[in-house]
């Protein structure tokens, strides 16, 4: 047909390719056109995501498809860019989702969202733990569903500990000190954590957020203003701030809790404040190097007890989307008691239903389920507000400065509140 | 009403460059306008839409007194100055290198050209890794050699991080700055060399008084290119520290877009987008009279 390679044949051989791959799309667009089609908005994994981004649940996934006459879209992105990828879509007025991945941003995207989880079966409310809804409820209307108990709580490599001759995790703060010291040995450090990010759940302000509550302090008074600037916020900033001779010095540089998760994966740290999919990870050999060597406790007590953050990963819909009933649906198999079941024995990420958790084959294969638990009967506020990033940014900001030795414990806390302060102000 | 063929040619001409006038407005002129409007009101995401609030000049008075705006614009204009004089050096030397007749091996241009080719964020992800406190590949070699006795963390303290930041952006700038006075090198006329040599000039005096002024312009473009580059630095900042620690890499770009994207914040956000803007615009002025023709006899 063509008897030499030019420009002009090249564009007619490209142009006839560009039809052919669109015709197929545009023929099954109609065959599919009596079906409804969800997306969805869902972190990569190995963060928390739904069956069909995640291997687990598979077959099911295609069955509820199938059956409900349904197509289901998944955009996924890494953990870090979901709430800036959200913010851009519902400011522009073009969040093309029907359901969306939510951690601690339903406050802030509350006016984009429907209440959705107050039409929820009564079985299914039952069988969560009243207290997942805390963050998700936004003047009494609930927002959403957590579909993963997520509670921060210490991993460590029971063969370190042992070799420097502890029995027990550590219990208290005292405790915690003196086995992060007594562990920094050999090339490796007690403890590692990822201060890198201020921002948000997981970043330096959360942690110094767990330390807070295990002093007996709070973020916010009942008027909504700060009032952490007292002895409680101090203590919590200057046991980070003891602790850091004894942290992998690279923390300050992690970004993300992978970063940090890998040195303890590594056995280059021997204590961590982690995920439950942790768990998963570190006994997979082709991620870990300590396979069989983890293991997991409440976090150390502080003077007021024991107390953690929640991870919040909610499944949220849309006031845009068209199909809310066939979305509420979506969720309600996300939240199935089989589906729940693949999810933890598959990827790691724990049930949020308590009938599941209880499941003896899932307390085999999930041994730190019973730990989450026994942390969840202690204190865990996130302090999610509708301006949460602004507020971590700069309380975490200020950690950080105190971490580096640029300014006291006491110092970093009094700026910080007063931040906080004009934040809450200014948002009126 | 026109008279003259000359006045009726223009009127065509302008007829023409007319629908190309229009898209530039719509493409250029309109985000410019929105976003100095946007930058003059309060915005919130409320009631599933969002609101806007006329406030005035609120959000710039605002962005004076924050901290944070400022300890942004001082890392900016370090950050640039930095880059502008670390670029220009290193490119004025490679170029002079690549001039050389051992330096004119095609290899060596396609060798110096893979680090401007890498994809921005590719780029910040190979960095990341190669400076990384545990694993990375700068760590084990510096360690190799005894430079080093322990895992440094590079991106650990504010004048670290934010310097490791500028080798990382002066690694990647380099290569077309470099080809861009290459260029201008082999413009300058070999007679003006011949004719130093019969004045008996050396290396040195060629170098200072025939090769410098005549890559004055080129000197200039590439100074000049390079500083509205350094302003727009993004990826590097976001991939490799996100600002941090403490805020010690946070540049206005970066503070723009979390500001922006990150508290949602637009109006605000976008009063500090228009101060790079306003930034960036007088030295693209800049850059155009310096290129602007020459008129016989006149001045520029």
């Amino acid at each position: 047909m063509f008897n030499s390679l030019n420009r002009r044949n090249f564009l007619r051989v490209a142009t006839a390719a560009g039809a052919s791959a669109s015709l197929p799309a545009f023929w099954a667009r109609e065959a599919r056109a009596q079906d409804a089609t969800l997306n969805v908005f869902a972190p990569l994994p190995p963060d928390p995501a739904p069956p069909g981004a995640a291997q687990f649940s598979l077959e099911a996934f295609s069955k509820w498809k199938a059956e409900h006459a349904a197509t289901v879209n998944y955009e996924t992105l890494a953990w870090p860019q979901l709430h800036d990828r959200m913010a851009t879509a519902f400011a522009s007025g073009s969040s093309p989702w029907d359901i969306t991945y939510n951690c601690g941003w339903v406050p802030e995207f509350q006016s984009f969202l429907s209440p959705y989880a107050d039409n929820l079966p009564k079985a299914l409310v039952d069988d969560l733990p009243p207290s997942s809804f805390s963050t998700v409820t936004v003047d009494g209307k609930r927002y959403g569903s957590v579909f993963t108990l997520s509670l921060l709580t210490l991993f460590y490599n029971k063969g370190q500990l042992n070799d420097a001759g502890f029995k027990e995790p550590p219990k208290n703060w005292d405790e915690f000190k003196a086995y992060s010291k007594e562990l920094t040995r050999d090339g490796r450090y007690g403890l590692v954590l990822n201060y890198g990010d201020p921002a948000g759940i997981g970043g330096t302000a959360s942690y110094w957020m767990t330390f807070l509550q295990q002093a007996g302090g709070t973020m916010y008074g009942e008027d909504g203003l700060p009032v952490f600037n007292g002895a409680e916020g101090v203590d919590a900033l200057q046991m980070m701030v003891d602790l850091m001779p004894y942290t992998d010095p690279g923390a300050i540089s992690y970004g993300s809790i992978n970063d940090a998760t890998n040195v303890l994966l590594s056995g280059r740290a021997s204590m961590m404040m982690n995920w439950p999919f942790m768990w998963n990870a570190a006994n997979d050999p082709n991620q870990s190097q300590i396979v069989g060597k983890m293991a997991s406790a409440v976090l150390p007590a502080g003077p007021a007890g024991t107390a953690s953050i929640d991870g919040t990963d909610a499944w949220t819909i849309t006031k845009s989307s068209k199909s809310q009933e066939k979305a509420q649906e979506l969720i309600e198999f996300y939240l199935d008691a089989d589906v729940q079941k693949r999810q933890v024995l598959d990827t790691g990420w724990l049930p949020i239903r308590l009938s599941v958790l209880a499941d003896p084959e899932v307390q085999a294969k999930a041994p730190n389920a019973a730990v989450v638990l026994e942390q969840a009967k202690h204190p865990y506020d996130s302090f999610v507000t509708a301006d949460y990033n602004e507020v971590t940014v700069a309380v975490g900001t200020e950690v950080q400065k105190a971490l580096q030795g640029q300014k006291t414990a006491a110092q970093a806390i009094a700026d910080a509140h007063d931040a906080v302060t004009a934040i809450v102000k200014r948002r009126g | 009403m026109i008279k003259t063929y000359e006045q009726r040619r223009r009127r065509a001409g302008l007829l023409f460059v007319a629908p190309g006038l229009i898209l530039l407005v719509a493409i250029l002129g309109f985000p410019i306008v929105d976003s100095l409007l946007l930058s003059l009101q309060r915005v919130q995401l409320t009631g599933g839409s969002v609101s806007q609030n006329w406030v005035g000049p609120e959000n710039f008075q605002r962005l004076f007194a924050d901290p944070v705006f400022w300890k942004a614009a001082v890392n900016t204009a370090y950050f640039s100055v930095m880059e502008v004089i670390l670029v220009t050096l290193a490119s004025l030397g490679v170029a002079l290198l690549l001039n050389h007749p051992m330096g004119r091996s095609g290899l060596f241009r396609v060798l110096l050209i893979v680090p401007w080719a890498i994809a921005p964020v590719a780029n910040a992800v190979l960095w990341k890794w190669i400076l990384n406190a545990n694993y990375g590949v700068l760590n084990a070699i510096l360690k190799s050699l005894g430079v080093i006795e322990y895992n440094q963390v590079w991106l650990g303290t504010p004048f670290s991080a934010l310097n490791f930041l500028l080798i990382v952006d002066v690694w990647k700038s380099v290569p077309f700055v470099a080809l861009l006075m290459l260029a201008g090198l082999q413009r300058v006329p070999q007679s003006l060399y011949r004719a130093a040599y019969m004045d008996g000039a050396g290396p040195l005096q060629n170098f200072l008084y025939v090769t410098l002024p005549n890559m004055r312009g080129i000197l200039a473009i590439a100074i000049i290119l390079q500083t509205i580059w350094s302003l727009r630095v993004f990826d590097l900042v976001f991939v490799l520290t996100h600002g941090g620690p403490a805020d010690a890499t946070v540049i206005l770009n970066f503070l723009a877009y979390r500001v922006t994207f990150n508290f949602l914040d637009l109006g605000y956000g976008s009063a500090i987008a228009n101060i790079i803007f306003v930034l960036t615009f007088l030295l693209a002025t800049i850059y155009v009279w310096l290129l602007w023709p020459r008129q016989p006899g006149g001045t520029r």
